[in-house]
């Protein structure tokens, strides 16, 4: 026993020496929010995310090695509004780590950030649903918003590394410009999008259609977290004939016979986004916007 | 109904207001939280017998909260949405309305319903946009607050109750576990209240209270470090041990409706558990390591199998402690791909004799397969399970393995199968041959097998309907037991979060 414990201890101030470490550890739950930590932490930053853009971050397993991460971790971004409710606490527990804890210094709840739609003004009870309580949290598809949470972000980081901070705030700033720009530009091309009639599959996107104002006529999901059946199929179907709708959109966790049954009757376009940056591909936040504008305008057209 | 949202409006918007100046958050949650719970509730109380009469009207609850949401959308603007927020619940709300009770309405009459109530929608708007206009930041911070407020101080509770039909071919059959269904007939298997909360920046609580058909038992009580140096974290109180894979879980989080008789055999019909402490050490080492050392009571129904049982000699030291030693270890082999993999170990004294001592090793792997680098809702895990047991009894040491193996397949979103086998070896005694006298298990006398089949539909991840067979083969008996098993459970309260 002495003897194991001797070489764990040998291993651990190997790992402590040898090891380059950052100056600030970011882990984000889903790849959207890592995106932004990346643009803005730039070299001083090492960030990760525990869910993948192909996941929907409502079912996150709580796999032990994420919670490894987090024990490593000085900084959490965390999407909130529940949607990390089924997987994240069991993570913290184990993370052990008093950082990133609800609370601790490093421990960011990015919806705090924002305005959240969707807020339930009345009593709420599950025969709606996956109903979020506290407001929708698929936010980061309005890019104003992603510009409010890159100025949390970034005076996080500010005040968890102050060495760096003029470093952060640079960033951040640059990185809004070019957003703001970027958003425009987007802005312009999806003009024709404006009071388009668009189905989805769940209710993913009101800060999307707020943004591009465009018009969520139905879900495909009867209620949030149901799957379709064939009565609620066939009511959007005649709803989506009616009223002439052209895009049926969706996160690509999801699975898209339905939707591209409906699009396919109703003459519209199926279009299938991803549900955050591809961070192995290098892919960051405005690029996957970029993405998702042009998915879009290549169904409008 | 639109009324009852401006009322509730008015009523909530002191919270907003506080929740606005920082400084004063915290203590005016406090102070305000039941004040206005108070208050939300009475609200909703009074407005609920409405809806239950008039199917209508309760589908326009349903359909309501979009256009509450969309009233929020107005503060989030900066002009360009205003448009949106008018038209979206309109369409949303009366469109979902009217196909829901008739879905071969003509488009004409459709689109008369569907104007009447856009008339009405926008005419609401209107005088809602008027109200907003003076106070638009304050209409988001409400929402907000509202929002916060449903995440209260008060502790996260939920609700799980299992019920069960069963058949058994014999009257006299073996199921081991506390929950399990073991009557013919209907089987009240458990109500679990669990209660969860942080308790301060330092410690977080857990409890499960078990109200059985005929008894309220303590089952699980403890709390847990969040941020110990050296990531250790310390548990203490009332819990099941985590030894093995399947004993320190609930039935909830079971792919059958009962419990392998492994954790019955060797630990008790409720598995390992007791009160004690328990302390963990997540390892520095690249991979997931982490070392579990427990010490609990001996004592208790818990341990009657292998360890005191019922028999208590009262304290005399630390070898009276039922001992825990265990390392999970996990591997992500790839984004689709989990391996885990624990050893156990258990160490204490039972009840036959003065020194009389009792080891259990045990070894787990968990292999799973959930592919999330594509779109897909399919599962496929394998889970085994064995442990090895040593007892002395008076003359004599027994030894026994005990074990079983399961393979579990969600096809769909909703729908799951899963089939297991379970092995018992009898005790054999120092002479090699299987022993006639365990006083601490005398029926177990030969070979057991057993296995179980089940198929499971989750309508939601709040309930489940759960169909199982099973066949029985204990040697020591003339016949075979078959079974068959449906049971439902229901999932009421906060989301708990699943472990792994």
């Amino acid at each position: 026993m002495r003897s194991f414990a001797s070489i764990l201890l040998a291993i651990t101030l190997l790992l402590g020496s040898g090891a380059a470490r950052a100056d600030l550890e970011v882990v984000a739950t889903t790849p959207d929010l890592a995106s932004v930590a990346m643009a803005i932490g730039g070299a001083h930053a090492k960030v990760s995310a525990l869910a993948l853009p192909t996941q929907d971050p409502h079912w996150v397993d709580a796999r032990p090695h994420l919670a490894l991460k987090l024990a490593r971790a000085d900084m959490l971004l965390v999407v909130g509004l529940g949607l990390e409710v089924g997987w994240l606490p069991t993570l913290l527990t184990g993370s052990r780590n008093l950082n990133v804890q609800n609370g601790g210094r490093g421990h960011v709840d990015c919806s705090e950030l924002i305005e959240p739609l969707e807020v339930a003004q009345a009593r709420i009870d599950r025969s709606q649903g996956d109903v979020h309580a506290g407001g929708n949290p698929h936010y980061m598809f309005d890019p104003r918003a992603a510009a409010q949470v890159i100025d949390g972000v970034a005076a996080r980081m500010a005040v968890l590394d102050p060495p760096n901070a003029g470093t952060y705030r640079a960033n951040a700033a640059s990185f809004k410009t070019r957003l703001a720009t970027a958003r425009i530009g987007w802005e312009k091309q999806l003009s024709g999008l404006r009071g388009a009639k668009v189905i989805d599959y769940h209710k993913s996107f009101p800060y999307l259609e707020s943004w591009l104002g465009f018009h969520v006529v139905e879900h495909l999901e009867p209620r949030p977290g149901i799957p379709p059946n064939p009565r609620h199929v066939a009511q959007v179907l005649a709803l989506a004939k009616q009223q002439k709708v052209r895009i049926v959109l969706q996160e690509s966790f999801y699975p898209d016979r339905t939707g591209q049954l409906v699009a396919t009757q109703a003459g519209a376009k199926l279009v299938r986004i991803p549900a955050g940056p591809d961070l192995s591909a290098r892919q960051g936040y405005i690029e996957f916007m970029g993405q998702v504008v042009a998915l879009l305008r290549g169904a409008t057209d | 109904m639109p009324n009852r949202w401006h009322g509730d409006v008015r009523g909530r918007v002191d919270v907003s207001e506080y929740r606005r100046t920082p400084s004063w958050r915290l203590a005016s949650a406090v102070l305000c939280t039941w004040l206005v719970t108070g208050a939300g509730r009475a609200g909703a109380e009074s407005a609920e017998p409405a809806p239950e009469p008039a199917p209508p009207a309760s589908d326009a609850e349903t359909v309501d909260p979009p256009a509450g949401e969309a009233e929020t959308a107005a503060p989030a603007t900066d002009g360009m949405e205003a448009e949106t927020s008018a038209d979206e619940p309109t369409t949303d709300g009366a469109v979902e309305e009217v196909a829901a009770p008739e879905a071969e309405l003509t488009p004409e009459q459709q689109a008369e319903i569907e104007a009447a109530l856009a008339a009405d929608q926008a005419e609401r708007e209107e005088a809602q946009g008027a109200a907003a206009e003076g106070e638009e930041s304050g209409r988001a911070g409400l929402g907000r607050g509202l929002g916060r407020f449903f995440q209260s101080l008060n502790p996260d509770l939920s609700f799980i109750l299992d019920l069960a039909f069963a058949w058994y071919s014999t009257d006299e059959h073996l199921e081991t576990g506390e929950h399990d269904p073991a009557e013919n007939g209907f089987n009240f298997q458990q109500l679990e209240l669990s209660v969860r909360a942080t308790v301060d920046p330092y410690f977080r609580f857990d409890g499960n209270l078990v109200i059985g058909a005929d008894e309220v038992e303590l089952e699980e009580a403890y709390a847990t470090t969040l941020g110990l140096p050296g990531r250790f974290q310390l548990r203490l109180g009332q819990m099941l041990t985590r030894f093995g894979r399947i004993n320190g879980t609930h039935p909830h989080s079971w792919d059958f409706v009962d419990q392998p008789f492994a954790i019955g055999r060797v630990f008790g019909s409720e598995g390992n558990s007791g009160l004690g402490l328990e302390l963990s050490w997540l390892t520095p080492l690249p991979w997931y390591v982490e070392v579990v050392g427990s010490a609990t009571d001996a004592e208790g129904e818990t341990t009657n199998r292998s360890f005191y049982g019922d028999h208590d000699p009262g304290f005399d030291g630390l070898e009276d402690f039922l001992y825990l030693v265990a390392i999970k270890q996990f591997f992500p082999l790839s984004d689709d791909w989990s391996l885990s993999w624990g050893i156990s170990a258990a160490f204490g004294p039972n009840g036959t004799g003065t020194d009389a001592r009792t080891e259990v090793y045990a070894t787990d792997i968990y292999l799973k397969w959930r592919p999330i680098s594509q779109q897909s809702y399919q599962i496929v895990s394998l889970t085994t399970e064995w442990l090895y047991r040593r007892r002395d009894v008076p003359g004599d040491t027994l030894q026994d393995v005990t074990g079983y193996v399961q393979v579990f397949w969600r096809f769909s979103r909703r729908w799951a199968t899963a089939a297991r086998y379970e092995y018992g070896s009898p005790p054999y005694g120092s002479d090699g041959d299987p022993s006639g006298d365990d006083d601490l298990d005398p029926s177990w006398t030969d070979h057991r097998h057993r296995v179980a089949v089940s198929f499971t539909f989750w309508p939601t991840e709040f309930s489940r309907l759960r169909l199982q067979g099973l066949v029985d083969v204990p040697q020591w008996r003339d016949e075979v037991v078959w079974a068959g098993m449906l049971a439902a459970e229901f999932v009421t309260g906060e989301h708990g979060a699943h472990v792994f």
